[in-house]
């Protein structure tokens, strides 16, 4: 089985073909201001590295949210409609997941993104990789009523945050990501739509 | 010679729309998604919404789009997109998924400016003749383009400042008409009178356009009448400021056409489907003794069809993108 990775959930491009658990490709860059310029020309280059075509993917996994807007519906779009136009399973999996899955340590795991005025993405996950509090957008003081009871736990984020000056970054370990989803049940690709897990500024005025 | 299906995307503002044409002049299915009633809740388009109905909806109106035209991609022969200008976050929906398409399926990718499209709507009904004069009038452009020949556009001129429709929608929100309060201000318009003095904008020797100084004015008027307790005619209102927004698109109109000698004048885009705008350009046209294409109101709103019809031509044109292709919310016309 051979699976396609695509996460643009952050600053950085994370994608990856993996087949039979192991990696053929991946591409991890910091795009800066450009993710639909280099996205899409990213991906293929994976694919003439490797010498496949786009109908030789059995199974697609891509990053919903949260994160930037703009950088989940880029990667989403593309994965949706890959899947959709060559009627290849889909399955998406939270960035948070992601996150959580590519830490070595042994223990509880707070991955994170700073979502800016006192607010954070973030999810709590135990050392088994199973969800603890669910992905949320949520006030840094509320997270850390949540945490207050764990013991020991580590926060894992790219983003400054004083609240937190002990982090460890992240950087995906791709081919453990897709190993671990690769069974996930698919989903219609109609129905593949980003979880931003916040509303927009202009519906949160109007409640 | 071998027809040629050109599969057309347009995302650049609250409609997600793909139509497949042939020979850039036969429609053989559109499907158009609009988010006119989500927008209207909050007296506009909010750009962040419009891009999550995008993404939301763009494979299912590319499927019923195909399926309608009881056609697979295998059969389409290039992809057309607009790339812009419009709504960054809205084009980009389309525009992933037409390279995404463009590499799946590896087919020819033709990125198409919005305006082309619009003009382009025309070719649907009628064919062009050149030198032509396409007068663009929309929620986002106000402009005069001189074609010599097909795909070949020389802007004349256009707004310094707010686009026509923008100015209508701006006026009618101070008049409490529901968004999109452009098309109610041209119906209100043809039952009143024209009492109120409004100025003439730039009444110069250019192309351009203005309309800040008469949203503005309106706006003015509105506020003093309120104050000294009078309720406006807004019949008469509408009246007035369509009269005088119409005769400045009329003035540098008829300047265009006698200048550069035009056989064939379009009139493309949202505000094409103005009544008064409509009449004035027939009475001037009648007069000049040149031709008039209006496109049907279908095709007046952004839509797939403007932008496949377009991308033939351009397709002809040998234009083509590479998978870099990035949107932009502002281009010229070129």
């Amino acid at each position: 089985m051979r699976l396609l990775y695509i996460d643009t959930s952050s600053s950085f491009l994370y994608s990856a073909i993996v087949e039979n658990h192991t990696l053929l490709a991946e591409v991890k860059e910091e795009y800066g201001q450009s993710l639909s310029e280099v996205a899409l020309p990213r991906i293929v280059s994976m694919f003439e590295k490797t010498n496949l075509s786009a109908k030789d993917i059995d199974k697609i996994i891509v990053v919903n949210g949260p994160g930037s807007f703009t950088g989940i519906r880029i990667g989403l779009t593309i994965a949706k409609v890959y899947a959709w136009s060559l009627n290849i399973p889909i399955t998406t999996i939270y960035s948070l997941e992601a996150m959580a899955m590519s830490s070595k340590k042994e223990m509880v795991h707070v991955p994170m993104i700073n979502a800016r005025r006192g607010y954070v993405f973030a999810g709590v996950y135990d050392k088994d990789y199973q969800e603890i509090v669910k992905p949320q957008h949520i006030t840094i003081e509320a997270l850390k009523e949540k945490l207050r009871d764990i013991p020991e736990y580590e926060v894992i984020t790219n983003d400054e945050l004083e609240e937190f000056p002990e982090r460890e970054s992240y950087n995906p370990d791709m081919l453990k990501i897709v190993n671990y989803w690769q069974d996930k049940e698919p989903i219609n690709p109609h129905a593949v739509n980003p979880e931003y897990l916040k509303l927009t500024e202009a519906e949160e005025s109007k409640l | 010679m071998k027809d040629i299906y050109i599969l057309g995307i347009e995302t650049s503002c609250d409609e997600t729309s793909a139509s497949i044409v042939k020979n850039g002049t036969e429609e053989i299915s559109t499907v158009i998604s609009s988010q006119i009633d989500v927008h209207k809740n909050f007296g506009g388009v909010v750009p962040e919404i419009a891009s999550r109905h995008h993404v939301k909806n763009i494979t299912m109106v590319l499927e019923e789009c195909l399926e309608k035209a009881n056609m697979t991609m295998d059969q389409i022969d290039a992809i057309a997109i607009t790339y812009g200008p419009g709504l960054i976050g809205s084009l980009l929906i389309g525009l992933e998924a037409a390279k995404t398409l463009a590499f799946v399926y590896n087919k020819p990718l033709i990125p198409v400016h919005h305006i082309a499209g619009h003009i382009y709507a025309n070719s649907l009904v009628k064919e062009l003749q050149f030198p032509l004069l396409a007068v663009v009038v929309s929620g986002g452009h106000t402009e005069l383009i001189e074609m010599k020949g097909h795909y070949q556009f020389q802007k004349l001129g256009g707004t310094l400042d707010d686009a026509i429709g923008e100015c209508y929608d701006k006026v009618a929100r101070v008049m409490d008409l529901e968004y999109p309060g452009g098309p109610k201000l041209d119906k209100l318009a043809a039952l009143g009178h024209d009492t109120y003095k409004l100025p003439i904008p730039l009444q110069d020797d250019s192309y351009n356009f203005s309309f800040s100084g008469l949203k503005s004015a309106v706006i003015n008027l509105v506020h003093n009448e309120e104050q000294r307790g009078e309720t406006i005619r807004k019949e008469d209102l509408a009246t007035s400021f369509q009269k005088v927004a119409v005769s400045s698109i009329i003035s540098k109109a008829r300047k265009a056409i006698v200048d550069k000698g035009i056989k064939n004048v379009i009139v493309a885009g949202g505000v094409a489907a103005n009544n008064g705008l409509r009449t004035a350009m027939k009475e001037l046209t009648d007069e000049l003794g040149v031709e008039l294409s209006i496109p049907p109101m279908k095709y007046c709103t952004d839509n797939g069809t403007m932008i496949a019809s377009a991308g033939y031509y351009a397709y002809l044109d040998g234009r083509r993108a590479d998978l870099n292709l990035n949107s932009k919310s502002q281009d010229t016309l070129k």
